[in-house]
């Protein structure tokens, strides 16, 4: 029966991992058969009036997991974030219980304002389902789960201020696409903070975060072998967070593209250019190997957005740049060639559309071609790519013309 | 009582320089016959227009010092300048020293001498960076004939496997060629 109302989401949503620590040093807690009675009798008060009673330091972790969340304004997570508290032995049952409410609440509330309530087609199995997230999913595949590494994040955000060294060690390979929301949450949440974005952006629970690079690839530029893999992404639970964010996605590129005019040193340029080139082609490598074409239509959408002008040139792109440039033609040319990454990658979409019209109603992969197709057509993909091909050429300055026949 | 002395020191550096800039695109032609033959009606063309055919089954041609090499298999066209110079450079600092000769003299000595290497590894570099400029000044001189050039060889491989596909389709009544157009009509009796 499809259901109308986000809401009953919540109750599949974001639980944590029967494996989180919940003690916050060591794991030396035992929180076995008591500390279920307690989170039961703690789920009893929550239904009822009653405040539940936390210590300091949980109520200010509890505050910045809201903050991330976008349920605080910054101004009062603000200096609980820089500030340094004494990290407690462990969390209380109601902490952690609200802790589990936040994420469960904060998260999908998130992901259906990104973009989850929209009526939209993607593939499930074997066919297209049209329909909001939760109309094309069944509840209990919905399920986000959290990992103990989010519980160790948010201790350590709490207890330090991210400008100093002291690491929070992540084991990234145990990040669950939940936590990686949720650290990109936290990142795009500190991210216009100089001082605090620069405590966030070079550890490993972000520079390995796919959701981070494909949101800002630019900020990464400094470390492109760290680039995450995205195959994860090609599957649920990762791929439903995909699906929801494909507004946001689709807005988020364009306005990279849009601000490229805008960079005036080659040497930025070149670093995101790079930067955009290596997340694109992982991403449309990851899609074409799972068969889910249907992932990347915001890049088909966002090119056809800033290629909307019939008569767009390469300027659009590069014409920020100041000065000569490298003093090679081909370092100038390299540069110029990154900034335009997200036009190449329509070349390789437009060999998906052809394949797909050769795959007959027997193939395996007959529905992710019949909605690729008719994606291509609805978004008009030819005009896109033959725009796209018209600026890239005018790029090159040895312009090779086929002959023409016919 | 110390007296000055004029301390002088001379060095000179030989440096081989060299530079070179380097340009590739794709090279498409058209599948009118099957791609084995199309690459051969390219080699014969650019063969006609004096290119080489190297080992490696790549063509190459050099002029005005930039060096042209299309790959059929691949389908690549890369144009190449490099440049090469060899200088010498030489230069010479002198300081006045207020001490006996001893260590005073040795440190004068050690200092102008790497003042003096830094000073000729700029000028070097100096050297280098005017030698880049001129191959890429000479790449990018090069670069419209080159295009052009290789448009025309374009064109005439299509419009030679335009008639062979056509005088394979059946006999071949009339063929009207424009070259200055670039247009070719083929009629043909089926």
């Amino acid at each position: 029966m499809p259901v109308d109302d986000p809401g009953r989401l919540l109750s599949s949503f974001g639980a944590l991992g029967k494996d989180s620590p919940q003690a916050s040093s060591g794991g030396d807690a035992d929180v076995g058969s008591s500390a279920e009675e307690e989170r039961s009798r703690i789920e009893e008060m929550s239904d009822s009036e009653t405040p539940l009673i936390v210590s300091r330091f949980e109520a200010n972790l509890i505050r910045i997991l809201r903050f991330f969340l976008r349920q605080v304004p910054f101004e009062q997570a603000k200096p609980l974030i820089e500030g340094k508290h004494a990290r407690p032995n462990c969390l209380s049952a109601a902490a952690l219980h609200l802790i589990r409410d936040s994420l469960a609440k904060g998260c999908v509330l998130y992901l259906v304002r990104a973009g989850a309530w929209r009526r939209e087609r993607f593939l499930r199995g074997t066919k297209a389902v049209e329909g909001r997230l939760w109309e094309r999913t069944e509840p209990e595949r919905l399920g986000l789960s959290f990992s103990g590494e989010i519980l160790e994040f948010l201790l350590w955000v709490t207890a330090n201020s991210p400008r100093e060294t002291k690491s929070w060690s992540v084991r990234v390979e145990a990040l669950t696409p939940a936590d990686q929301l949720l650290l990109f949450l936290a990142y795009e949440a500190i991210r216009t903070e100089p001082d605090l974005v620069e405590g966030f952006r070079h550890r490993p629970g972000f520079v390995r975060n796919a959701l981070c690079w494909l949101m800002y690839p630019g900020d990464f530029a400094f470390a492109l072998d760290a680039l995450p893999s995205l195959d994860a992404w090609m599957q649920e639970p990762g791929a439903l967070i995909l699906e929801a964010m494909q507004g946001t996605l689709l807005h988020r590129w364009v306005q990279i593209e849009r601000n490229k005019g805008q960079i005036a040193h080659w040497d930025r340029m070149r670093q995101e250019g790079q930067a955009e080139e290596r997340i694109l082609t992982a991403l449309t490598q990851a899609a074409e190997k799972a068969g889910r074409p249907d992932l990347v239509r915001f890049l088909l959408q966002a090119a056809g957005q800033v290629l909307s002008p019939p008569d767009m040139t390469p300027a659009f792109w590069i014409g920020g740049l100041q000065g000569g440039g490298p003093a090679r033609l081909a370092d100038r040319l390299e540069i110029q060639r990154a900034a335009l990454s997200l036009l190449r990658e329509m070349e390789r979409l437009q060999r998906w559309e052809r394949h797909a019209r050769n795959v007959s109603f027997y193939d395996d992969e007959y529905a992710s071609s019949q909605l690729w197709k008719s994606d291509w057509e609805r978004l008009q993909g030819e005009r896109i790519t033959e725009r796209a091909r018209q600026v890239l050429q005018q790029l090159e300055p040895l312009r090779m013309q086929s002959g023409s026949g016919t | 009582m110390s007296r000055a002395y004029r301390i002088r020191v001379r060095e000179s550096i030989r440096r081989d320089l060299s530079a070179s800039d380097e340009i590739s695109c794709d090279l498409e032609l058209l599948e009118i016959l099957p791609p084995e033959q199309m690459r051969e009606l390219l080699r014969q063309e650019l063969q006609g227009r004096g290119f080489e055919l190297q080992p490696d089954g790549k063509l190459s041609r050099q002029q005005n010092g930039v060096t042209i090499t299309v790959d059929p298999e691949q389908g690549t066209v890369s144009v190449k300048a490099e440049a090469s110079e060899s200088v010498e450079l030489e230069s010479q600092r002198e300081e006045l020293g207020y001490d006996d000769f001893g260590p005073s003299e040795e440190q004068i000595r050690q200092r102008l001498q790497q003042t003096l290497n830094q000073e000729l590894e700029r000028r070097a570099e100096q050297h280098r960076a005017r030698l880049q400029t001129k191959a890429t000044e000479q790449l990018e001189g090069e670069l419209a004939d080159v295009q052009k050039e290789l448009n025309q060889a374009v064109n005439r491989v299509t419009a030679e496997a335009l008639k062979r596909k056509a005088a394979s389709l059946g006999q071949i009544k009339e063929i009207t060629e424009d070259p200055e157009q670039g247009s070719l009509t083929i009629t043909v009796e089926v």
